[in-house]
């Protein structure tokens, strides 16, 4: 039997702006496969697109929606950003979102029918310094007893979700509510302000911008941001310089998991209004999708932030037109990931092809 | 059954780096072969050749007289050439039997019975069914082994095996290996360790820089004979001027080092004592992996030594991680330039950010100090005359010569008291080499101190004002580098003793 031997070699050099533009390559490929999938659906491929990414933002309703739908995955995106920058593989956003959801919702509780202009500045703060905390068990774990980051922190998710499952069913579910999963909704005071009347976008789109701002100040204008730079390219040289690394790790596992808290917190105190079961449609495992289409550059995270928001959307609508179920949307979150790893691989590798060769075993 | 192996002309070329250079060997069966060389001296290469994993430019192997081409391992396999790596490719969880089997297209009922008659014919006493990871590294070692028999090798080449073993093990090794050169397989056993080539081999062939630069009978070689082929012995190179230290500071003290690595691929460090005094030059000389790396990474603070006292300029700095030991004035250049002193990645002036103190006012408030950064790069590039004055330029575009240029002017530029280097001319060519060796011999003459950790003789013997020999993590006495000779060096190394 002739096979033909290939080989892949590792690319010496890849040009900047082709690296920004891959992604870009990866959402036309995904729309190009989700195309094929509705045409094997039986449906016209491009109205079925047309429905799912056109459709949901073109009234000012869409686009309100669209921006919620960014706003926690933007800020997750952006903490867990820090994480794989220096090689800390943190994939339990969604643990620390719903955590930083739980302490957010409990000062929330505790401030039920109470006024006061300081009321939702203590909720964010406690929501944000839940999921930091959160996120220090998994950096902890990593620096003094050498586990796995990426074990703990995923089967750290199940945790936060059992624990509101318990909180909302038991001890803090409404006395009013005739039994259902959830807390009483938060008072007015403990609400993030609308924006526009009769839509949901609110004030949480503001802290996601100026985090964005921040994280861009941190990574690349201070010397955090450079040890996080030098510690993710080569561990050895950052030993070299004198680095402390477990100082690091702990450090980023803060940020990223104080923005995912902060992303939870902004989720019940904005369109939720109250703890339920289900604060997040998965925002922690699809933000991560979201920091490596936007290449882990904030700008970069913004935009890809907007797309991923989109699919959310795009689903929806897919669902109430087609009759589709509302996981297309995580299929196309799916392939997006999947084509982007995909153009990645051959950005950064070639294949060779060595010639037939005769396989005699 | 008598088998030649026989490479002829082989020669292998990396970008910057002559790995074979015409070798040309001949291997007949019933003998064990040395092959031995420092790290670098193409040994590897030749081997990977010779196991498919490499294909040469230009040459042939010939295995009984037939020219045979060895495009993939299974190219070696085919032709009964069997291969033992220095780091095991074994499957930790899986049984030692489900690992013989992966590979093999034997029955398992034929493949166990053929395992065993192999066992009880060496006498290995190795459980087939329990994982692998519960074997010792000896036990892995002779699965891998077992692994070649079972294809009936005519060649089997060991490459670096006793660098995970204990005493005991190597014996072990030795007598099976000298039992399957009686069964007629022709051994080729890759080295550096001298002891080891005289107590088991009959012909030894020694490489440096690419080259066969001598093949004879073990019976005709002596320890020091062997190192002096191995490292070069070429002793025309002027010598600094060397100065009487008797009244000089001490500026570096360090005392009963003791150093005991989980890693079994690390060396043990074992009561070390030195002292240097301000303005001198300390060779440490050895065959790499005696404890060089260790002893470095101690002496940088990337691996704080337990319970050991290093005292610089009066104060205790032991427990210092390399930036704090900064802010005292040492410096640091490791062996491994391209991706340990610098990231390939980062562009020259970030490169330099990495040798970051406080009076350097880099980060200021914790921010980047962008612009001071580069003025300091700016300088370094111009003052070590590294060939281009781009301080954006990502330093994977530097040669060799260039980049450890820019290391060593990253490193000097804040006169330190103290530079540590380990290997600073490893593969350079000779010009890079004459310029860092003439920056070494002027910052002893403006009185700072430094110690050169080095497998290269000629370099010792030409900056050092004192030598010692670093062997199995234990140094030597330090001696006078006037009263060094080559000679004296080579029986260090190998471990023998001088009055």
């Amino acid at each position: 039997m002739e096979v033909q031997l290939i080989k892949i070699e590792k690319r010496n050099d890849v040009s900047r702006s082709i690296y920004f533009l891959t992604p870009v390559l990866a959402i036309f490929l995904t729309l190009l496969g989700g195309g094929i999938i509705f045409y094997i659906l039986g449906f016209n491929p491009i109205e079925a697109l047309k429905f799912f990414f056109i459709t949901p933002i073109s009234d000012l309703y869409g686009l309100s929606e669209l921006l919620v739908k960014a706003t926690p995955l933007c800020l997750i995106a952006i903490g867990l950003s820090f994480c794989f920058k220096s090689n800390n593989w943190n994939i339990g956003a969604e643990g620390q979102l719903i955590f930083g959801g739980i302490v957010g919702g409990g000062v929330a509780l505790l401030f039920y029918n109470h006024d006061g202009f300081y009321v939702l500045p203590i909720i964010i703060l406690s929501g944000a310094i839940g999921g930091m905390l959160f996120a220090m068990i998994p950096a902890i774990l990593k620096t003094y007893f050498n586990t796995n980051e990426i074990l703990v922190s995923l089967m750290l998710v199940y945790v936060a979700k059992l624990l509101l499952d318990y909180l909302v069913v038991g001890p803090w579910s409404n006395p009013e509510g005739f039994n259902f999963p959830e807390t009483r909704q938060f008072s007015e005071s403990a609400r993030m302000p609308i924006l526009f009347d009769g839509l949901r976008i609110h004030a949480g789109i503001f802290i996601t911008l100026i985090t964005v701002f921040l994280s861009w100040l941190i990574l690349y204008k201070t010397y955090l941001g450079f040890q996080i730079k030098v510690s993710g390219l080569s561990l050895k040289t950052a030993k070299y310089a004198g680095y402390k690394g477990k100082t690091m790790i702990i450090i980023v596992f803060m940020i990223s998991g104080a923005c995912a808290g902060l992303a939870g917190v902004g989720e019940i105190t904005g369109p939720i209004g109250q703890l339920h079961r289900n604060i997040s449609p998965d925002y922690g495992f699809t933000a991560i999708i979201v920091a490596f289409l936007g290449r882990l550059n904030p700008v970069g995270i913004i935009f890809a932030s907007l797309i991923v928001a989109l699919t959310y959307l795009g689903a929806e609508t897919a669902q109430i037109f087609l009759q589709v179920p509302k996981y297309t949307g995580q299929v196309f979150q799916g392939m997006i990931l999947f084509f982007l790893l995909g153009s990645d691989y051959l950005l950064f590798f070639k294949i060779k092809f060595l010639g037939l060769k005769k396989n005699e075993l | 059954m008598n088998t030649k192996l026989k490479v002829s002309n082989i020669s292998k070329t990396y970008p910057g780096c002559i790995a074979n250079d015409k070798v040309s060997l001949e291997f007949g069966s019933g003998k064990i072969y040395a092959l031995l060389g420092e790290n670098g001296a193409g040994k590897s290469t030749l081997v990977k050749i010779l196991s498919g994993v490499v294909k040469p430019d230009e040459g042939e192997v010939f295995l009984n007289d037939e020219s045979i081409k060895l495009n993939s391992p299974l190219d070696a396999k085919k032709n009964n050439i069997g291969m033992v790596f220095q780091h095991f490719n074994l499957f930790e969880t899986l049984s030692v039997f489900e690992n013989l089997s992966i590979d093999s297209y034997k029955k398992d009922e034929d493949l166990r019975a053929l395992v065993n008659e192999i066992l009880k014919k060496y006498n290995f006493k190795i459980d087939l069914d329990i994982p692998v990871l519960n074997l010792s590294a000896g036990q892995k070692q002779k699965v891998e082994i077992i692994r070649c028999l079972i294809r009936n090798p005519k060649v089997l080449i060991m490459d670096e095996p006793t660098s995970v073993l204990t005493e005991q093990e190597t014996d072990d090794l030795f007598i099976s290996l000298k039992q399957f050169s009686k069964d007629g397989i022709l051994i080729i056993y890759i080295t550096h360790k001298l002891k080891e080539v005289l107590s088991l081999c009959d012909e030894v062939a020694v490489m440096r820089k690419g080259k066969v630069v001598s093949v004879s009978n073990t019976i005709d070689e002596k320890i020091e004979s062997l190192a002096n082929k191995m490292v070069g012995e070429n002793l025309n190179t002027i010598k600094k001027k060397i100065n009487n230290f008797k009244n000089s500071e001490e500026i570096l003290k360090i005392s009963n080092l003791n150093f005991k690595s989980d890693d079994p691929y690390e060396t043990n460090l074992n009561n070390l004592n030195l002292s240097l005094k301000k303005g001198e030059c300390l060779g440490i000389a050895g065959i790499s992996g005696n404890g060089q790396n260790e002893l470095f990474q101690i002496l940088s603070g990337e691996i704080i030594a337990e319970g050991t006292s290093i005292m610089f300029r009066n104060k205790e700095i032991g427990r210092l991680n390399p930036r704090e030991r900064r802010e005292y004035l040492m410096a640091f250049s490791p062996e491994d330039r391209i991706s340990q002193a610098a990231v390939p990645e980062l562009k020259i002036y970030e490169n330099v950010a990495l040798n970051n103190f406080k009076s350097s006012n880099f980060f200021e408030k914790g921010l980047v100090n962008e612009k001071k950064i580069k003025e300091h790069s700016k300088k370094i590039l111009s003052n070590f005359s590294v060939n281009t004055d781009n301080v954006e330029l990502k330093s994977q575009f530097l040669s060799g010569g260039n980049l450890q240029k820019l290391i060593i002017g990253r490193e000097l530029i804040t006169s330190p008291e103290l530079l540590v280097c380990f290997n600073p001319t490893w593969g350079l060519d000779v010009g890079a080499i004459n310029y860092i060796h003439e920056t070494l011999i002027q910052i002893n003459e403006q009185g700072k101190s430094s110690i050169l950790i080095s497998t290269d003789n000629d370099e010792l013997l030409k900056l050092s004002d004192r030598i010692c020999v670093i062997y199995k993590g234990k140094l030597s006495k330090i001696m006078n580098a006037d009263t060094v000779t080559a000679e004296k060096l080579g029986i260090l190394m190998g471990g023998g003793s001088i009055d």
